[in-house]
């Protein structure tokens, strides 16, 4: 036994002196597996050829992206030197140390300035408000619509809209417009269908959709500086925004009850749908002929704002940040100096980034340069977030947990379904140590 | 069976191998459907309603062992027609493939992680079936003390929810410098199958009628000649059963592989599943890496099948 | 460790020559129980010990001892009890439903076929999957739209996983697919160790097929099905990947996936590791019930 444990401890330290060896002229930053990641690995093929300094970007599949990485923080592991992370991952990993305080380098780059407001505001600074920032905004995103222009445009499809609403049929400029045209396309029998909307229970997709709505609706997920939740999330407003989002789940394809971006853009491509939601990043492959047969028929729009006129979208998109236990945090700053210069923002956008730089945002260069870029450009200047609280988690898997049963289940009224988040996240808040009301 | 000789009994066996086959159908469709979608067309993936009938294409196969990026203006005619064929499919695909600095095609991780599984799998199944294989041995022939407990401890190291101890596991492997190595998922996999290998064999062993062994001593064999020329060939049907069980969970095992394990020793399944491009999940693309990663399995334990069906031959001297 | 070890075998008689029976038993045994001792105490002890305290995996902020507030909480939880009795009702479908058809499978396979190590190894193909992936391609199937099962059944739109009501028997569906295989095989194995002379026997006593069936098959395969039905249940009950992959109805949430979302989700890592020792409670207690049959069942 003893020899047992010997030999076991001497394998085990010869390992342990292997994976030691550091090298220096290398890079490895962890995201996800999706498109996105590929053209930052090819953005950073660049700096490889400049610099000598070879970057790998490794991926790890969406559903457990949060996880790997958190593993990873918690035990200060190194394997990685940067990590493009999720906006909501900001408290979580600043308060547990995990993120270097990128404050300084934010500064010196000026990107306060530089870079879309609301892209400091939600992938770096945290707390809100504080100046306090941990990430470099690496890829924009937020939730917008696709639509069929075709049907849209039809004379006949036109006429009958007007005389059965009243106005014209043309790309939704209210939320509860946007609600009328799905019902109007709804025809079950045709198998054509109304909108496509988030309604999964895993990680954030029923609760980003929720959201898209509450926002323009005027209602909010609470005050996250005071932490007052009651009264907000079961505002008038949040109650009916919650209602309008069950009525536009009921004109979706059958059986749309665990629907995420995939689901989405399936259901588009699938010429099932009047109307997709879905995030920008997710947007190329309707436009691109070879997987969406309906490509030439594609139109898009930022989030229409809701019946008082508030105009908001949701948030996603992450930015790059720096990771405490790395050990190659020089080189990785030199890297970083790199990726905010102009040009090589420029470049990104090129290869199919979504920057975050206003002036290339703004440019009609990029507003022009794909059918969805205008209203992407739209949308990052109107778009709020989620919690980023070191809690985030849990309010989002029990917002999750609360929504599903009614969106998806008809399952209770939306009063009860938002009085009954409230009640909870003021509970799950207290426990965890906020002044929650 | 001695009942099959009647004409009933010939009735029988027609009708039971009909079923046989039916269920095997009906078993196999999903299977199918699986194989099906890896030559598919991806728009013909998830159509409505779905494709059954359509023109095979081997571009699935092409992606899973490129590095791809969705392609955001039409190709250049003259560089569509430089290319290889199989690049040729790619851009067809509305897809281009990622090139590195120099210009150089990436190719996937696919084939490395696939490597990785088969050294980690194999190596940790003959561990597990070895130790598991003298280990029930052991428990069937010898007196242990505390015998019905330390079995009952052997069980339970499988019924805690594996994730559970995912942290724990983390940390100690981090501790020790096992993350990230083929070593670490091999004991880690031994450790799960092991269990599982003790008490398949034990009861295989216990079937085994000790007299056998003991006429071999009888006749001069050492306890381990006994072992070895008696008991293993014995238990034959049991080591394979128990090997094609083993390899099987070390082989497709996912929440340990992605959490212990970064780009050197990490297996296939974790890759696998991950192919989402610019908002559409590649079925096909999944579907073919799939594919390829049952053939390892099936060959195995299709090599394996005239033990698995020989059964224990010794029942006729049965206490 | 040797002490746990009595003195050997006196039926020995080769203790002799070459090792001895001591040394054999103690080489066999000794290092598998070491490696498991060794290589579960210490993540045992270390989930155990969380379980008491209030420790979040993602921070840094102070471990306070809590007590049993933990399995207090998540005793009280009544989407825990719901989750619970969930997969207690998904065990019995998914064990019961692969063992009537992987014992029936084996029951139709015991004899001469032609293709029979052919058909066996097709059979066993479902369990050779990676369950993530069984679980994306079953949505795949299952899915109302573009999904083949309604479409080749002609069932219309039925939303197999996304109704509160099918949604638990759809996920039970796919397993009972992938691992009634399994149940086969080692039933498969059983069976054909059955002696041929008591088929014969019971043929000249004139014995009914249901008689020959409780009385001679049934019995003398029941310790490796048992086995079979004891690994089953224990995996079973920690269902993770297929259901997780495949639904998010509320209805067919089961336990193991509440505790992913409270471990690795939100990193309760105190109370999660409290619901797995609870977890494990349950699955021992119901283990223990099945050992003793098999022991009772080995005794006949």
């Amino acid at each position: 036994m003893r020899k047992t444990m010997v030999s076991l401890l001497a394998g085990a330290s010869f390992l342990a002196l292997n994976s030691m060896a550091v090298h220096a002229q290398e890079l490895t930053i962890l995201w996800a597996e999706w498109d996105p990641a590929s053209y930052l690995q090819e953005l950073v093929n660049e700096y490889q050829a400049e610099t000598g300094v070879t970057v790998t970007v490794e991926t790890v599949p969406w559903p457990d992206f949060q996880t790997k990485l958190f593993t990873e923080l918690n035990a200060q592991g190194s394997a990685y030197d940067m990590v493009v992370g999720d906006s909501q991952f900001l408290g979580a990993a600043s308060t547990g140390g995990h993120y270097v305080n990128m404050t300084d380098f934010i500064a010196k780059h000026d990107l306060t300035k530089t870079m879309a407001p609301a892209t400091m505001k939600y992938y770096s600074e945290y707390p809100g408000g504080s100046g306090q920032y941990w990430s470099v905004p690496l890829e924009g995103d937020a939730l917008g619509w696709a639509y069929r222009k075709d049907w849209f445009e039809d004379p006949k499809e036109m006429e009958a809209f007007k005389a059965k609403y009243g106005y014209d049929l043309a790309v939704p400029k209210t939320f509860k417009e946007l609600i009328d045209i799905a019902e109007f396309f709804h025809r079950p029998a045709d198998n054509r269908y109304g909108a496509a909307i988030y309604s999964q229970n895993a990680g954030d997709a029923i609760v980003m959709g929720v959201e898209n709505s509450v926002f323009a609706y005027g209602g909010s997920f609470g005050d996250y500086n005071t932490y007052q939740v009651s009264g907000l999330v079961n505002s008038p407003e949040s109650i009916e925004a919650l209602e309008d989002y069950r009525k536009l789940f009921t004109f979706g394809p059958p059986g749309w009850g665990n629907a995420f971006f995939a689901e989405v853009n399936t259901a588009m491509a699938q010429g099932q749908v009047a109307m997709g939601m879905n995030f920008f990043a997710f947007f190329p492959s309707l436009v691109n002929e070879a997987t969406n047969p309906h490509a030439a028929n594609m139109g898009f729009f930022a989030n229409p704002p809701g019946p008082r006129g508030e105009d908001f979208a949701a948030l996603g998109g992450q930015g790059i940040s720096l990771i405490s236990y790395s050990q190659n945090q020089e080189e990785a700053m030199k890297f970083l100096d790199w990726f905010v210069e102009e040009k090589t923002q420029k470049r990104w956008a090129e290869l199919g980034g979504y920057t975050a730089n206003a002036a290339i945002l703004e440019s009609e260069e990029f507003r022009k340069a794909t059918p969805f870029n205008e209203a992407f450009f739209q949308t990052m200047f109107k778009v709020r977030d989620f919690w980023a609280l070191p809690e985030y988690a849990e309010l989002l898997t029990e917002a999750a947990d609360t929504f599903y049963p009614y969106v998806v289940n008809g399952e209770g009224t939306a009063k009860e379904t938002m009085d009954k988040l409230a009640a909870t996240w003021v509970e799950t808040l207290t426990a965890a140590g906020y002044a929650a009301k | 069976m001695a009942v099959v000789s009647t004409r009933a009994g010939r009735l029988g066996n027609r009708l039971a191998i009909t079923a046989v086959i039916l269920v095997t159908l009906v078993f196999l469709s999903p299977i199918y459907w699986i194989t099906s979608t890896a030559f598919k067309p991806l728009v013909l993936a998830t159509s409505v309603p779905p494709t059954v009938v359509f023109e095979p294409s081997i571009t699935p196969f092409v992606k899973l062992f490129t590095k791809r990026a969705q392609l955001t203006a039409p190709v250049d005619p003259a560089v569509y027609e430089a290319a290889p064929w199989w690049e040729k499919l790619i851009l067809d695909g509305g897809e281009r493939l990622s090139r590195d600095g120099k210009g150089e095609i990436v190719y996937s991780a696919y084939p490395d992680r696939f490597i990785n599984s088969l050294i980690i799998a194999v190596t940790s199944t003959v561990l597990a079936v070895s130790l598991g294989t003298i280990t029930a041995y052991g428990f069937s022939r010898f007196r242990v003390k505390g015998e019905a407990d330390l079995l009952f401890f052997i069980l339970s190291t499988r019924m805690l929810p594996p994730i559970v101890v995912a942290i724990p596991m983390f940390l100690m492997y981090r501790a020790v410098g096992l993350n990230d190595t083929h070593f670490g998922l091999i004991i880690l996999y031994t450790a799960f199958n092991v269990s599982f290998a003790v008490w398949l064999m034990k009861g295989f062993i216990d079937e085994i009628p000790k007299e056998y062994e003991e006429a071999a001593l009888v006749d001069g064999y050492t306890r381990m000649q006994a072992f070895f020329k008696i008991v293993l060939p014995e238990a034959a049907t049991g080591i394979a059963a128990t090997a094609v069980f083993c390899f099987i969970t070390a082989w497709n095992e996912y929440a340990f592989a992605l959490i212990l394990t970064n780009r050197r020793a990490q297996t296939a399944p974790p890759f696998i599943p991950s192919q989402v491009g610019t908002g559409l999940q590649d079925w096909t693309v999944i579907a073919a890496g799939t594919v390829l990663f049952l053939l390892p399995v099936a060959i195995f334990t299709f090599l394996l099948r005239n033990h698995l069906l020989r059964g224990m031959s010794f029942g006729a001297i049965r206490k | 460790m040797a002490n746990l070890i009595t003195t050997l075998d006196p039926a020995s008689r080769a203790a002799s020559r070459g090792w001895s029976d001591t040394t054999i038993r103690n080489v066999f045994v000794i290092p598998t129980v070491a490696f498991l001792i060794i290589f579960n105490v210490f993540p045992l002890l270390y989930s155990l010990g969380f379980s008491f305290t209030d420790f979040r995996a993602s921070s840094k902020a102070p471990v306070n001892f809590v007590g049993f507030k933990n399995y207090i909480n998540v005793l009280a939880d009544p989407v825990i009890w719901r989750t619970f009795s969930t997969t207690l009702w998904y065990v019995i479908v998914s064990v019961t439903g692969q063992f009537i058809v992987g014992f029936g499978l084996a029951l139709l396979l015991n004899r001469p076929l032609p293709f029979k190590g052919l058909l066996t190894t097709l059979l066993m193909l479902p369990m050779m999957l990676s369950p993530v992936v069984v679980g994306l391609f079953w949505k795949l199937i299952y899915d109302p739209s573009w999904g083949i099962l309604n479409y080749a059944l002609g069932l219309g739109p039925v939303a197999w996983l996304s109704d509160a009501n099918l949604a638990l028997y759809a996920v039970a569906i796919t397993d009972i697919w992938m691992w009634s295989p399994f149940v086969m095989l080692l039933s498969l194995a059983g069976l054909s160790a059955v002696p041929k002379h008591l088929y014969e026997a019971a043929s000249i006593d004139r014995a009914g097929k249901l008689y020959t069936f409780f009385r001679i098959t049934l019995p003398l395969v029941a310790p490796i099905l048992l086995i079979a039905v004891i690994f089953r249940t224990m995996e079973a009950f920690k269902t993770f990947d297929i259901a997780f992959v495949m639904t998010g109805q509320p209805a067919a949430e089961l336990i193991s996936s509440r505790l992913y979302k409270m471990a690795f989700q939100q990193w309760q890592t105190g109370p999660s590791s409290a619901l797995a020792y609870i977890i494990l409670i349950m699955v021992l207690c119901i283990t223990n019930i099945y050992v003793k049959y098999l022991n009772k069942a080995k005794e006949r």
